[in-house]
Formats: structure tokens, sequence, C-alpha cells
């Protein structure tokens, strides 16, 4: 297949093409115990998305995403990154992606400086080019006070940017970030969120994520799959998850006076309708479409609203839904 | 950005990654400034003076004190193989250099320069000390064959830690025990204090295997002893080069090994 990479308006194609991957970990000299990570796991990512993988402790999402940035090697199944083999051409794939990924560890006595330096030349850049890139990671994550400062002495959130500016250093075609803001303060983690979102948006790179963080992922990607059981369970945009798994939004209302019970029938995308003689929570597919006509019928019914909430799903509740 | 220009730069950046990484490292740690001086200066001096005390005969004395010293040049040399992948298991940063385009040949020949800086500089140290304190001469056979010596104890330094490096790359970081270990092993059985002809008869056919044993043969035949081996120097390089390639071929099968097992992200966390 021509691999045609989008990157600044190029040509759409996929960034990941993965087919039947499985992966089965075995421990033990003498007595030999198998662990089934994955288990036929197929997935495209269209290059220049923002994609998330999300799931449980265990699910399989690092050992996922281990494979893809070649640190593991595929049992069986095909895995091709950017049009290319994972297993045939690692060298050139390795040109072009990088891993970021939480609790980061580096050198631990080289300064942050010194850790740049050495990757970047792990990546083939010249002197002049080094420079230029580190000033602008220096820049774009506020890490020129830490210039000088030692790996072991940073704080987990200074530590976590050096490991995206890391991840950088060859501006990859394709990003993976496992779990990026785990064990962030709030703060902390909503800057690097900022950043990674900066960086998908001026940039076009295509960027996999792992996470725990439903709002995170909901904020940052613009499809996710949900891995259990070392298999992929749904994939799609959030909303379109949420529509799948009728979750819908909760409409809350309280009133004063007496609702019919036929009031609220016919309507289209309620999912569901639980009254009581002063109150009713109403389950609806959006409820942006839905509230105007909801409103109306109450009003036509005659009774006084005098407190209106509403509830939306979010992507906590499609994994729970999953995880379950 | 103009990042993967033309091969041969990029090659030599790549290795210099690494001589980069073993010289910062090593420049950052109060212990391996105690590599250098301390622990070979140590040895040195103890047997150099036990020399002394056992009223040994100038020939006996370049005997040991050409042991003494190759052992201390290979230590420290051979260190410094072994920490290009041991600073990184250490730091728990393993995934960071894997994930990168780089090939073993870079890791190895840019921590080997390393070494060899490192190794050299405990050689000329202790080669003037022993000059100085106890009127040997390294100088004797000349420059030539000084160097070719010095060069083959740097290449018996790199297989040894990359054997390390497999090691580590088989058994995880309980392996890097190796790095202080091996080189003692081989203490026993090639020839540093005693000549291999004094080991029992089923323990020389394992001194023939390991090159340094050829490596001390060479050297000391300048000083009036008879190599039991013919042809060392050429014995000794053939044994080197094969286990250079040998040991190249193993790491990189260990290294799939531990993508395979996932003992490469395991050294990561």
């Amino acid at each position: 297949m021509a691999y045609k990479f989008k990157r600044k308006g190029a040509h759409l194609n996929f960034a990941v093409e993965v087919k039947g991957l499985r992966k089965t970990f075995v421990s033990g000299w003498f007595r030999k115990r198998r662990v089934e990570a994955l288990k036929g796991v197929n997935l495209t990512v269209p290059a220049g998305v923002f994609w998330g993988i999300l799931g449980p402790n265990g699910a399989g999402k690092t050992t996922f995403l281990s494979i893809l940035s070649n640190l593991l090697t595929p049992e069986e199944g095909e895995v091709r990154i950017l049009g290319r083999d994972v297993r045939t051409d690692s060298m050139e794939l390795r040109k072009r992606i990088n891993l970021s990924s939480g609790h980061a560890n580096f050198l631990w006595s080289l300064t942050v400086r010194e850790n740049l330096e050495y990757y970047s030349m792990l990546y083939g850049l010249s002197k002049t080019d080094r420079q230029k890139k580190l000033e602008e990671l220096f820049h774009l994550f506020d890490l020129s006070p830490f210039a000088r400062v030692r790996f072991e002495e940073l704080s987990t959130g200074t530590k976590q940017k050096l490991s995206l500016a890391k991840a950088l250093l060859n501006d990859p075609e394709l990003l993976l970030l496992d779990e990026p803001t785990v064990g962030l303060d709030p703060d902390v983690a909503r800057r690097i969120r900022e950043l990674v979102q900066k960086l998908h948006r001026e940039k076009g790179t295509t960027i996999l994520m792992t996470t725990h963080n439903m709002k995170e992922a909901e904020a940052l990607c613009e499809e996710v799959a949900f891995i259990r059981g070392g298999m992929i369970k749904a994939r799609g945009r959030p909303q379109d998850l949420k529509r799948d798994l009728r979750l819908g939004d909760t409409i809350v209302v309280t009133f004063r006076g007496t609702l019919p019970s036929s009031s609220l029938e016919g309507l289209d995308g309620i999912y569901g309708l639980q009254c009581s003689d002063s109150s009713c929570r109403i389950l609806v597919d959006d409820h942006r479409e839905r509230l105007s006509q909801i409103l109306d019928r109450l009003t036509g019914a005659k009774v006084a609203i005098h407190d209106l909430r509403i509830q939306e799903s979010d992507l906590e509740d499609v994994f729970i839904a999953f995880a379950q | 950005m103009k990042m993967y220009s033309s091969l041969l730069p990029n090659e030599l950046i790549k290795t210099r990654a690494f001589i980069y990484k073993n010289w910062t490292m090593a420049k950052r740690n109060v212990f391996t400034l105690f590599e250098i001086l301390f622990w070979p200066v140590v040895g040195f001096f103890s047997v150099g003076l036990l020399t002394e005390f056992a009223g040994m005969q100038p020939q006996m004395k370049a005997f040991v004190l050409v042991g003494v010293v190759s052992m201390g040049t290979i230590q420290v040399c051979q260190l410094d193989v072994a920490y290009v992948l041991l600073y990184d298991v250490w730091s728990k940063a393993v995934k960071h250099g894997f994930i990168a385009p780089v090939g073993i040949r870079h890791l190895l020949l840019g921590s080997l320069v390393v070494g060899m800086a490192r190794g050299a500089a405990v050689f000329f140290l202790l080669m003037g000390a022993s000059y100085a304190f106890f009127q040997f001469d390294f100088r004797v056979p000349g420059i030539g064959h000084l160097a070719l010596f010095l060069f083959g104890l740097f290449l018996c330094a790199s297989t040894v830690g990359i054997l390390v490096c497999i090691l580590v790359l088989i058994f995880g970081n309980r392996a890097d025990v190796a790095a202080w270990s091996l080189v003692s092993l081989m203490l026993l059985v090639c020839g540093i204090y005693y000549p291999v002809s004094i080991l029992p008869e089923w323990v020389v056919p394992v001194a023939a295997l390991i090159p340094l044993t050829y490596m001390l043969e060479y050297f000391r035949q300048f000083y009036g002893f008879q190599p039991i081996f013919s042809h060392p120097l050429a014995k000794g390089y053939m044994l080197l080069l094969l286990y250079l390639l040998l040991e190249i071929s193993f790491m990189k099968v260990a290294l799939k090994r531990a993508k395979k097992s996932g003992l490469l992200l395991r050294l990561s966390e």
C-alpha cells in the first residue's frame, strides 16, 4: 500500500494498522507461567488524529503501546506503523515515532539539558540542530529554569515535561503517550494536556494516548478504543459510543402541580422516564436536542417548574459500561 | 529541519551519544573516580609491596607487576562497556534508549571509547608508579609491542563488558554483579599472578580459551619468560575477534529475546 501521511493538509491514510495482534508473556525458567495480554487486537488509526486507548488496569493498553513503539515484539498478527511493518522496518520506524510515558525515568544524575542532549544525539541530530531543537523545547515546556538541574532533583511534573520534550526531539509523525498525566497535580496535568493539544493542533502529529482519566480522554481524543481483557471492545467518537450504549443525558425536573402521566409520552429520543409527585428524571439521547420539547410539554401541562438540572453522561459512564 | 543528513556523520553522532553519556555519568559520580584511582592503586601497591617483602628477583617482580597492572586496566575498561547498559538499568530508563534508532554497534563502540580512555589513564598511571616505586619499566618491549599489548587488553575488557550486557539482557538487573565478578574469575585461570603452567592440568585448556592469557604471555616474553603457547599475540587477537563477533551476535539475540519476553520493559519499571 502506498503510504501517504497526513501532515499539514497532505493526504489522509492510516498511521497505525493492526490486525489479529496477539501477545502472551511467558515467565519462569522451569515452571512456565503464561499471561495472555493481547488476544487478537484489530485497530486502524487514521493519520493526523488524536486517538485514545482506554481500559481498566491490566487490560493490555501498555502492552499494545509497547508493541507499537518496538519495545515488545508481537507474537502473532500484523502491525504496520506509518505504512511500515514493525518487525522488518523497525530501525526506519524508530526515526519517525517516539514515546512518552507517565512516571518517566531518565538518567538520574544527568541534568535536564544533558538528558536532552544525549537523547537528541541518539536521533542523529547535528550540533546545530540539537541547539535549535533544545531551545525550542525548553521554551515550549518552560524547562529553561531547570536546564542545569539533575533529573533526580526534579518534581514529578517537571520530569513529565522532560519526558514529553524528549518525545518531541525527532519531530515524530506518531507520538505515543502512555498515561502522560498519571500522578500529576491537577494544574500540572492541565498544562500537559494543553501542550499536547497544541502540538496536535499545530503540527498535525498523530497521537495515540492511553489514559485512565476519562475526562482527559473526552477533552483530547477525537476517537477512542476501549480495550479489556486484551481485546478491543468498542471504538469510535465519544458521543457515538454514548449513543450506541444508550447512556444519554439525564434531565431532572422539579415542579409544583400535577403532571399527567401521559404528558411526556411520544417524544423522540427518550430512553427512560421516572416520575414522582413533584419531580421527573428523564433519560434522553441528547439533552441539547430534546430539552425544548420537554419544556413545551411541561408548560403545556400547566406545572410550575422550579428547578431543572442536566446530568450529561461522559466517557466515564462508557468506561464503566464496558468495564462491567 | 535537516536531521538525518548523511550516513557517516549520523553514525558518528549516535556513537558519540554513548561517549557523552558514559563520560558525563562518570564525571558526576565520585565512585567512578574510585574505580580509576582507588582500587587499581591499592591493588597495585599491595602486590608491589608484597614483591618487595618476598624479596622477588626483578624478573619475578616484572611478571607479577605486568599481571596486576593489566588486571586494573581491564577492570576499569570493561566496567565502562558494561555501564553503557547498567546506567540505563539503574536509572530505569532502558526503554528510552532502545526506542531510538540506534544499533548495538553505536552502544558498544561509544562505551569502548570511554573505557579505553579510562583504561589508558589507569594503565599509564600504574606504569609510571611501577617505574617510580618498583623500578620496573614497561617500555622495555618498545612502543609498538606496548601498544599492541594495551590494545589487546582493551579488547579483552570489551569482551567482558559485552558479556555483562548480555547477561543483563537475559537475567535482568540481578546480573549486574557480573560486572565486578567476571574479571575476578579470569584472575584465577589466565595467569595474572602466576604462570598458567602451574595450574592443574585440566584448567590449562580453560586458560587457553581466554585471550588475556595470550596477551600476558606475549608481553612477558620480552622480560624473559618463555610462552607456553606458540604465537600468543596472533592467537590472542584471533580469539578476541572471534569472541567479539560471537558476543555481538549473542547480544542481538539477547535483545530480541528481551523484547519478546518483556524484560526490556521490566527493566524500565
